[in-house]
């Protein structure tokens, strides 16, 4: 297992080396200019060629990527072009937001998701089983930004409420950064319900055609045990791998989100970023994402690993 | 003294809101304690649905029309009209049921220390200690040479002579009072099954159970039962012990079933076949014999009347019209020979 996992993280390295060379060269393609976007429009020629050149962007690129990647391997990011910030620091303080909200919205949609799904399965073909559908079909089908819109219009007419302005951290003061975060989490958690209602649902009719689930019922055991020991536990596989998907993408920032409830997370970052044709803060916050995406796929393989015996990793 | 299991007309039919047909109709079967009863038929005969509506684990769309299902031990139970509640406690605990496939009845994220002991969880109320004591003595009694070991294991790494016996443990650690054993065999290696099907007869003995087997191989009554039926199209069509199936064969179809047994004595012969296929439920004749339209013997009457079941002989009873008229032909020859 252990052998595995190292394995799996040596991996990372290859991953890491492929995404970088595509960033890098990507940015160096795209039209756009950190130097006009820091002067403005008015600035001279001979300004902007100076400027290019502190940032060391007249190098031919293949020297630019390798100054960029051996300070990577040194775990210096470099600084903004813009702000002159470190740039990891920054982006883990705009992760811890994207985290935080990313949990919350998984565990408010699991919390709905995964007993509606069960009881839809249970209950096939039946009214609570339509229901249950036609709910989930709605949370995956409606757009994000729309039912973000639609709450805040919903709250703000009827308890004249306002989205806070300006994030503060859980740690600093819970029940605030509470009431910033629950809307975005419900609305994020919403669309994450509706694909998970439904895998668990498909999953738990399959699992119940299953011969083993009449063994046991053979056995004389209520269908409380059946559902929950048996049934609900071989559902999970296919449950997991659509949460660990989910996860990954939720935590590589939620960019429309992030821009409605005004949230400084890891989605703004990168939109800024790009907009400014900030480079370094891209390339390091690209970075970052496919590292954490690598990191919450090798979770979700141990996790398969812990749920079902017949997956062994060596 | 009341037989163990008394199924009485017993009626299966397949019901959704657009359908509405009869699959299993009027089966009767009695099984005494301790007795050891085949029930043979062919994939589609309704064998497997007769024993899972004892089990009342009938998929939803089947519903038992009519009937009673008499389950005699402490008290008398009609398991056909039942609380799911009182069910439960016969399931597992009373009565008791090994499945056809041991790669998949056994929940393949426990162990067998899990899966074993819970039915004892479900019913009884020992110590943890006791329980897993229990169980060892069990898998030890079922012939698995390292129970502990065992225990510990998945079932995707046993064999599957291994899980069936493990099956069977399961079946047994209650001592229930009949265990139905739907096609167990027939999934194993040709060694496995003699091998189960000894162990089954031996633990059967030991324990006062009674047995319900349910196969489409003759080999297998032959070797394990009392008393058999043979089924054919959801019905009964002949009853009786298994010397008077296998020596006397009355119903027609019975006869079919043996001549298409190889025996090492008629080699060189081309192995008999019953023409045609078994019907579905959507084909079944309204009127009539069901097995009227295969049958080598079959008369206008048969197409229009169902027969009634025949007492060939004491203790036989075959369902075909052949035996009326046969009586009929006794009957005059005997006048015949008076006058």
């Amino acid at each position: 297992m252990y052998a595995y996992i190292i394995r799996r993280l040596l991996m990372l390295v290859p991953v890491l080396f492929g995404v970088s060379v595509v960033i890098f060269f990507t940015l160096r393609i795209i039209p756009g200019d950190v130097a006009q976007t820091i002067l403005g429009t008015d600035a001279t020629k001979e300004s902007l060629a100076q400027l290019r050149k502190d940032f060391g962007l007249d190098r031919p690129v293949i020297e630019q990527y390798i100054t960029w990647m051996s300070g990577v391997l040194m775990g210096d990011f470099g600084e903004s072009m813009t702000t002159g910030r470190e740039v990891l620091p920054d982006i883990l303080n705009r992760f811890k937001i994207t985290f935080e909200l990313t949990i919350l919205s998984a565990i408010l949609s699991w919390i709905i998701a995964i007993p509606l799904g069960v009881i839809a399965g249970i209950k096939r073909n039946t009214k609570t089983d339509f229901t249950v559908r036609i709910v989930s079909l709605l949370g995956v089908s409606i757009p994000n930004f729309a039912l973000a819109t639609v709450l805040i219009l919903i709250l703000a007419l009827t308890f004249s409420y306002s989205p806070p302005v300006g994030y503060v951290g859980f740690f600093e003061d819970p029940i605030r950064n509470l009431q910033i975060m629950l809307l975005p989490s419900i609305v994020l958690g919403t669309a994450m319900a509706g694909a998970v209602m439904r895998m668990t649902r498909s999953s738990i009719l399959e699992i119940l055609r299953q011969d083993f689930i009449r063994t046991i019922r053979a056995k004389g055991a209520k269908e409380r045990l059946v559902i929950f020991n048996h049934a609900l536990r071989n559902a999970m596989i296919p449950i997991l791998t659509i949460i660990g998907m989910q996860i990954g993408v939720l935590l590589g920032g939620t960019v429309i989100i992030e821009q409605i409830f005004s949230l400084p997370g890891l989605g703004q970052l990168v939109l800024t970023s790009i907009n400014q044709r900030d480079f370094t803060v891209i390339q390091g916050a690209i970075l970052f994402i496919a590292f954490v995406f690598v990191l919450v796929n090798l979770l979700v393989d141990i996790l398969y690993s812990y749920l079902d015996p017949r997956i062994t990793y060596k | 003294m009341k037989p163990l299991l008394n199924i009485e007309n017993l009626s299966i039919n397949y019901m959704t809101n657009k359908k509405d047909f009869n699959i299993v109709k009027d089966v009767n079967i009695k099984i005494d304690e301790r007795m050891k009863y085949g029930i043979v038929g062919e994939s589609g005969s309704g064998k497997s649905l007769t024993s899972l509506a004892i089990m009342n684990l009938l998929p939803e769309v089947l519903k038992i029309q009519e009937g009673s299902i008499e389950l005699n031990t402490d008290s008398t139970k009609d398991l056909a009209n039942i609380s799911k509640k009182e069910m439960r406690k016969v399931r597992g605990r009373e009565i008791s049921m090994i499945f056809q496939e041991p790669m998949t009845a056994l929940d393949p994220l426990y162990t067998i220390e899990y899966q074993l002991l819970e039915v004892l969880k479900i019913h009884k109320t020992y110590s943890k200690k006791e329980m897993y004591k229990i169980g060892v003595d069990m898998l030890k009694k079922v012939g698995i040479a390292r129970p502990d070991q065992v225990m510990k294991d998945y079932p995707h790494q046993l064999s599957g002579g291994m899980r069936q016996r493990v099956m069977i443990a399961m079946a047994l650690i209650c001592q229930p009072k009949l265990l139905i054993a739907d096609e167990p065999t027939t999934a194993l290696d040709v060694t496995i099954q003699a091998q189960i099907l000894d162990l089954m007869n031996e633990l059967s003995d030991l324990h006062n159970t009674a047995i319900l087997m349910i196969t489409h191989d003759l080999g297998v009554i032959l070797e394990t039962c009392e008393r058999v039926a043979v089924m054919y199209a959801g019905q009964i069509v002949e009853e009786s012990t298994v010397e008077k199936i296998f020596e006397e064969p009355a119903h027609p179809y019975t006869k079919g079933l043996l001549s298409s047994i190889r025996s090492l004595g008629n080699k060189s012969e081309e192995l008999y076949s019953i023409p045609g296929n078994v019907p579905t439920p959507d084909q079944y004749q309204e009127l009539g014999c069901r097995f009227a339209t295969r049958c080598p013997y079959a008369m206008d009457q048969c197409f229009n009347q169902e027969p009634l079941m025949y007492q060939v002989q004491d203790d036989h009873l075959s369902k075909c019209w052949l035996h009326v008229e046969e009586g009929r032909a006794n009957e005059r020859s005997s006048e015949r020979t008076r006058s």
